[in-house]
């Protein structure tokens, strides 16, 4: 809930001083809980994303060229939807993970039998911790599926000095993967 | 170059971000976070009663501007509190920088920042280290937490996939705080009203991929302060360090060494203006195994249980001006080994012993030590 977080000593008086307090005491109580919990961006107001450039050409990468991209919806969710001279080919979601103190945007690719095609770090804002965005990283991720532990330690390698971005990156895949394949085994997305 | 299809796609792509009301590129955003340390430590013989100590309370707060621009800061209480006339306690910035993103090779940082020099400086939070204190070469040689004010440059080097660096000038140790026991650690300024008398220049080129990193870091700058007994030059007294790292992790394996040396000019001068018996060469350094023993017993678990074994094996008196006596007690081989359980990376339990023997074979004695962790 890092958007709707209150800045300390903002308020000015009496009551507005208590509300406020309450309020950012609450928030901060609870961030620690869903930070853990779920790390991706729940409020609207912050939520980052990258530049609709970076995406498409990411799609592209992974799928290949000649590729008809489609956004789907799930509630709130977008979910792109790749197909090629109308066969599907997958899908694709943008998603956020809290690094130390800034979102990692990612995008996770499955093919149509659910199983992971990439993941693109798709902006990286800190100073450290980079390197999950780099290849020798992100290809542990190629083909596994759900039934796969996807957890930093077992069958993802951390990288040592960006262990904090391995594991957030890390658990984003799998809640990513876990939600588009059950979106595509209940028919939301086809 | 297919403009249609690309046009398309961004078109599909660009509507969804269009209409859905948040905000992307620029947003400010304030965040908080930490790591903390409780520590029981008992060391053998008599008249040494067990000690708990909240050893470190430190804040992290951090502010993005924008996606280029953001501010950091980690401040720290040592010891729970600080009471006039009682020894302990101290409260002190460790970090405080503003970060501007130029690109991903290039991002400007100025403020108090950590020398990139060994392992531990940079990255110190209880978790990410076995043992329940600090490992003591990187308290008396590499003088951890190092923080020190500066300008600089840090980035990730285009195409290396994987190359990364960081480069700054800073103030300068001072002679007078060295001492023969912790070498350089008392010449540190830490951001207070620190003389800029010996600018000083440190970095470090580091290389990772997964299961991998190595590092090698320096530090160059006088530490005479322009005392007239000493040098008003500023690299007069010059201090030397060079060091490389690596970190290798294999399955349930966790290996890491570090090793440093310093040299310190004209330590003869210093000893005689200061009194003090600070040695020319200070060298060292220490090899870790650990070993996470849940691998085997509960083998589906994302829990951590590290057994390690570490050696360090240091002198901060390696080498000594003319007319300096050697301490053969500085010449220190400690071996630790323990326990750190992890039911998550960002908490830790930990536990160890350690044998804390020297070339002299006097004043050596054992510490038993547990402790809790946690950062976010």
């Amino acid at each position: 809930m890092r958007g709707e977080r209150v800045p300390f000593g903002i308020a000015a008086h009496g009551r507005v001083w208590a509300g406020a307090l309450l309020a950012g005491a609450l928030t901060l109580s609870l961030s620690p809980l869903t930070s853990h919990l779920s790390p991706f961006y729940l409020s609207p107001l912050v939520a980052q994303s990258a530049p609709p450039a970076k995406v498409a050409k990411s799609v592209e990468r992974i799928f290949g060229p000649g590729i008809q991209v489609d956004t789907l919806k799930v509630d709130t969710a977008s979910v792109l939807r790749v197909s090629k001279g109308g066969t599907l080919l997958g899908f694709a979601r943008v998603r956020n993970v809290k690094g130390k103190d800034q979102p990692i945007t990612y995008l996770v690719a499955i093919d149509s039998r659910d199983a992971l095609k990439d993941v693109d770090v798709l902006v990286y804002r800190e100073p450290y911790g980079g390197e999950v965005a780099y290849e020798p990283w992100r290809k542990q991720f190629r083909g596994k599926t759900t039934t796969a532990p996807l957890v930093v330690g077992k069958d993802i390698r951390n990288i040592s000095g960006a262990t904090i971005s391995s594991h957030s990156v890390t658990l984003g895949v799998r809640q990513t993967l876990a939600e588009l394949a059950a979106w595509h085994a209940a028919g939301k997305i086809k | 170059m297919r403009l249609a299809p690309s046009a398309a796609l961004l078109t599909g792509l660009a509507i969804p971000l269009i209409l859905n009301p948040l905000n992307a590129q620029d947003s400010e955003s304030t965040s908080v976070g930490g790591y903390g340390e409780v520590h029981y430590t008992n060391a053998t013989g008599p008249n040494t009663p067990g000690i708990v100590n909240i050893r470190r309370f430190v804040l992290y707060l951090a502010h993005t501007f924008s996606e280029k621009l953001a501010v950091r800061s980690e401040l720290e209480l040592e010891d729970a509190k600080i009471e006039g006339g009682e020894a302990g306690g101290e409260v002190a910035l460790e970090q405080l920088y503003l970060d501007y993103l130029i690109s991903p090779a290039f991002s400007m940082r100025a403020g108090l920042v950590l020398p990139p020099v060994g392992i531990v400086n940079e990255i110190h939070e209880p978790p990410t280290f076995n043992g329940v204190d600090r490992p003591t070469f990187d308290q008396v040689v590499i003088p951890t937490t190092w923080r020190e004010i500066g300008v600089g440059a840090v980035g990730a080097i285009p195409g290396s996939a994987g190359l990364s660096y960081r480069l700054y000038l800073m103030n300068g140790l001072k002679a007078a705080g060295f001492t023969a026991a912790s070498g350089i650690r008392g010449g540190r300024q830490e951001g207070k009203e620190a003389s800029f008398a010996n600018p000083s220049v440190t970095g470090r080129l580091e290389w990772a991929r997964p299961g991998l990193r190595l590092g090698g870091s320096f530090w160059y700058g006088g530490s005479a302060n322009q005392d007239s007994l000493l040098g008003t030059g500023a690299f007069d007294n010059a201090v030397a360090l060079v060091s490389a790292d690596a970190r290798y992790d294999v399955g349930p394996f966790m290996f890491r060494g570090v090793v440093a040396h310093i040299s310190v000019a004209d330590a003869d001068a210093i000893d005689a203006v200061y009194a003090t018996q600070v040695g020319s060469r200070i060298a060292g350094g220490y090899i870790e195994a650990a070993y996470n023993v849940l691998s085997a017993l509960a083998p589906a678990s994302a829990q951590r249980l590290n057994a390690f074994l570490r050696y360090e094996n240091f002198d901060t008196q390696a080498g000594v001006p003319a007319g300096v006596a050697k301490d053969e007690t500085l010449a220190r081989r400690i071996t630790t080994f323990g326990l750190s359980y992890k039911p998550i990376y960002n908490v830790v339990f930990k536990g160890d012993y350690q044998l804390q023997r020297n070339k002299a074979g006097f004043g050596e004695g054992e510490l038993l030590a547990l402790g809790v962790g946690y950062q976010f």
